[in-house]
């Protein structure tokens, strides 16, 4: 269920006390709202938020650049919903700021470099947030000798596709070796960046080109190692769309599934102490937390650490809802409160499952030169080597 | 009063990340979740430590500009919205623990450290000490619950909280750092005297007279096990009767009593929650066998609570925020009244009349305070804050209820503008004399949240 579909959230809006759980950790000993945390004035929780979003629909407040920066300046991970203590409510108060920015949008207050994600977009030579000129993936699909026809689809992400491409080609390998029957599609952006950012006319039509092309296929199940469009699609899309006709999955739940079926053997030992950063597309929106700890756990040589805030508690790495594009600053400072905590495991290497906030945290691990070892899960297994048993 | 002037002046002071004048961060500022209607703010700035307030007040007396302090902005009654526009100062950047003393058991905090916070860090760091909390959301603060003659659970030993105040720093009108109580003379601010006690004139002052930036507040020994007692009582009348014998054998921690009218079992009746206390799971039992006698003894009926009422009462800090959603509209304020326990059964019945007329539901809570001494009555009423009707309801309903508290005897608490001006027609004209001398002497341009406790000659 989501805001825009169930209810007239402009009628409910308001219905936030201003009690301020939101704004903490579960345990109350911290702030854990990285809004709130950075900006300090109480528009930043997202109780305050809330106010603000009544105030500006009901015309006690007028849009502007700063209303609208208020409204942006969140990245959306969630922690609200999970410390909030208003049922039937807490649950949409992500997406009552992100229907806010829609509003913001039409009202012509979209910041700047939260537009230019539109424009890169619909641009139709690179219908990617990167401004990069479209991949149409045939070469990929020469390269790793791929059918046009087959049971799954590898969503690759444009985060991958454009910037992480050993995620990508680790993903590629991976499903070649488990004996995957899939293939690639000529994909455009999932729309996250878009739907974050409250510009949403284009939303269905991006979905319709996709589920086509998937379609197209034959393909009844996509695979992405991405967490922001296995959120977008298995949860946002449906808020444009009634049916996918699809199934969704993290290669981490294929991961997983090998290792439950013994069909997976690592070549060599990983003898590393590792923390796992839960994204918050994942975790608190999609409420994946136990697979990627247990596939961690079944490497031989790991010791998994956790950090003092982890799963619903999870601090966020800073760079979603638009803040990383927004607010660049503000998203490698977040990063950085986060790799701090990781190195207060004793830990050598933050893994998680989400190529967008690797980004993020290595920009951070970079800037603040916090050396540690960023990367993704699955580079980790490539890494050492694994043998599939079919 | 936008004036770049001003506001240079203030990031001066604080850094200009920390002060805005800018419309879309003084909206919130400008209200609280109680009836209260806006009210205009200037600026709000955000010091994070002594001196930047004391450079602030310095500033703002020179400037005669209005300061207005906010600890978590739940007082619900308007105590933080400024009357005559100015700077709210919203006091959470300053959130340090700065000691726990063990041994003469007290937490040395600045004025933005939050009831959550102080309560997570001894049940992380001490976990055999419990700090006095409110019934209140944990981004209330320490400081300001203290600060208004606040309760919670261990008030019906202990008596409010303002009682447990050993010492605060303050930061006068005139730009003076002041200390009063044992840390006036001590490194240790173990104690309020033996010496004049300045702080009384602080608590329920609403921050009329200085900005409170750090204090001292009594701990206590945590108990291992808690449970509760949870009765019924079918007539007001015998309230009294049960409260004294339950305060008659020292057992109870803490005293809930209420009335509502939702869920449906629930109408009718009052109910009363007992806490006790033990070393075991035995005490407890022994304990809870006590007060099933008690119960009987005072017409009322002992009945297992249900479980989910019985979480929710042993969690701390208890989740009240829930009543204020009975309306399902953010909006919610109460009257809170000290009285006189024998006028508690007409308090109860009179405000439930009160609730019906102007069609809220009657939702009535208590807690004892140093046994009987003292009982605060809360008069809840929720409303919707997008209906503007339904809050001048609320408004009205409040109004009735504060005249109601005063007929009978009883002292509003934390009480709004209008209510303040109910009390002061209603106290001893020598009391409003030293009021405002106190009040002229100390802050003689009134720059401290003016407007409130204002005694107006007629």
């Amino acid at each position: 269920m989501n805001a825009s579909h169930e209810l007239d959230w402009k009628d409910i809006v308001h219905r936030c006390f201003r009690c301020g759980y939101c704004k903490f950790t579960e345990d109350f000993l911290d702030f854990n709202c990285p809004s709130y945390k950075n900006f300090r004035y109480e528009t930043y929780s997202t109780g305050g938020r809330m106010w603000l979003i009544y105030g500006l629909i009901s015309g006690e407040i007028e849009w502007s650049e700063g209303a609208a920066n208020a409204i942006y300046a969140c990245p959306t991970c969630g922690n609200c919903i999970e410390n909030c203590r208003f049922d039937k409510f807490k649950d949409f108060l992500v997406d009552f700021i992100e229907l806010a920015r829609v509003e913001a949008s039409k009202a012509g207050f979209t910041p700047k470099k939260q537009v230019n994600l539109l424009k890169r977009i619909e641009n139709p030579e690179m219908n990617n947030p990167y401004g990069e000129l479209n991949s149409d993936n045939e070469n990929l699909k020469k390269k790793y000798d791929l059918p046009d026809q087959a049971e799954w689809v590898y969503f690759i992400g444009c985060t991958s596709n454009y910037r992480q491409k050993e995620l990508r080609d680790a993903t590629i390998k991976f499903l070649k070796k488990a004996k995957i029957d899939f293939t690639l599609i000529d994909e455009h952006c999932c729309c996250s960046p878009i739907i974050r950012t409250g510009q949403v006319d284009p939303v269905k039509n991006f979905i319709n080109y996709n589920l086509l092309k998937i379609k197209n296929t034959g393909a009844s199940k996509i695979i992405t190692s991405c967490a922001g469009c296995y959120k977008t699609i298995k949860k946002d899309w449906l808020k444009f769309q009634e049916v996918l006709g699809i199934e969704v999955f993290h290669t981490v739940e294929l991961i997983k599934d090998l290792m439950d079926n013994k069909k997976l053997k690592f070549n060599s030992e990983y003898k590393k102490k590792i923390t796992y950063h839960d994204p918050c597309h994942l975790g608190r929106h999609m409420k994946f937390y136990d697979v990627p700890r247990e596939v961690i756990k079944n490497i031989p040589g790991v010791e998994l650490v956790e950090m003092k805030r982890n799963r619903e508690n999870a601090w966020c790495c800073g760079a979603g809802g638009g803040v990383k594009i927004g607010y660049p600053e503000w998203a490698i400072e977040t990063s950085r409160e986060r790799l701090e905590e990781a190195k207060s495991t004793g830990a050598s290497i933050i893994t998680s499952i989400c190529p967008f906030c690797r980004t993020n945290l290595t920009d951070a691990n970079e800037h603040y030169d916090m050396n540690l070892q960023v990367i993704d899960l699955l580079e980790i297994i490539n890494n050492i080597g694994y043998t599939i048993i079919n | 009063m936008h004036n770049e002037r001003i506001l240079n002046e203030l990031q001066n002071i604080v850094g200009e990340n920390y002060v805005s004048n800018r419309e879309e961060d003084l909206y919130i500022y400008s209200q609280d979740p109680g009836a209260s209607l806006r009210r205009n703010v200037d600026y709000v700035i955000l010091p994070k430590n002594t001196e930047e307030v004391r450079k602030i007040v310095l500033f703002a007396n020179a400037e005669k500009i209005p300061i207005i302090p906010m600890g978590g902005g739940l007082t619900l009654s308007g105590l933080i919205i400024p009357v005559r526009g100015g700077i709210v100062m919203d006091m959470k950047r300053m959130n340090r623990i700065i000691e726990i003393n063990e041994t003469s058991r007290y937490a040395l905090i600045e004025a933005g450290v939050t009831t959550g916070q102080l309560l997570s860090h001894l049940n992380q760091n001490f976990p055999e000490l419990q700090p006095p909390i409110p019934d209140a959301p944990p981004s209330a603060t320490i400081a300001g619950n203290v600060l208004i003659h606040g309760s919670g659970y261990l008030s019906q030993k202990h008596g409010d909280h303002g009682a447990m105040i050993n010492g605060i720093e303050v930061v006068l009108p005139d730009g003076e750092i002041s200390k009063f109580g044992s840390c006036a003379l001590s490194d240790y601010w173990f104690s309020r005297g033996p010496i004049i006690d300045f702080i009384g004139l602080f608590i329920s002052a609403f921050g009329t007279l200085g900005v409170i930036t750090k204090l001292s507040i009594k701990l206590y020994p945590k108990p291992n096990y808690r449970d509760v007692v949870f009765g019924l009582l079918k007539d007001t009348k015998d309230i009294p009767k049960l409260l004294l014998e339950i305060t008659k054998t020292g057992l109870a921690e803490d005293v809930l009593l209420g009335s509502q009218d939702k869920p449906e079992w629930m109408k009718g009746y009052i109910f009363v929650m007992t806490y006790v206390t033990g070393d075991d799971p035995e005490e407890i039992e022994q304990n809870i066998k006590t007060f099933k006698k008690v119960y009987r003894k005072s017409n009322a009926r002992f009945m297992k609570p249900p479980d989910r009422m019985r979480d929710t009462y042993l969690e701390k800090p208890i989740f009240a925020a829930g009543a204020a959603d009975y309306r399902k509209g953010g909006g919610f304020e109460y009257v809170g009244a000290f009285m006189p326990l024998e006028k508690v059964p007409e308090a109860y019945d009179r405000a439930a009349e009160i609730s019906r007329k102007y069609n809220i539901p009657p939702t009535i809570g208590s807690r004892l305070m140093s046994g009987t001494h003292t009982i605060v009555v809360f008069f809840s009423y929720s409303f919707n804050r997008a209906d503007p009707k339904d809050m001048e309801n609320a408004r009205n309903a409040l109004h009735e209820t504060n005249e109601l508290a005063l007929q009978l005897g009883g002292i509003p608490w934390k009480v709004e503008l209008d209510g303040q001006q109910l009390v002061l027609e209603k106290i001893d004209p020598s009391y409003k004399k030293v009021l405002k001398l106190v009040k002229t002497a100390l802050d003689p341009n009134n720059i401290m949240n003016p407007g409130n406790w204002e005694v107006n000659e007629k």
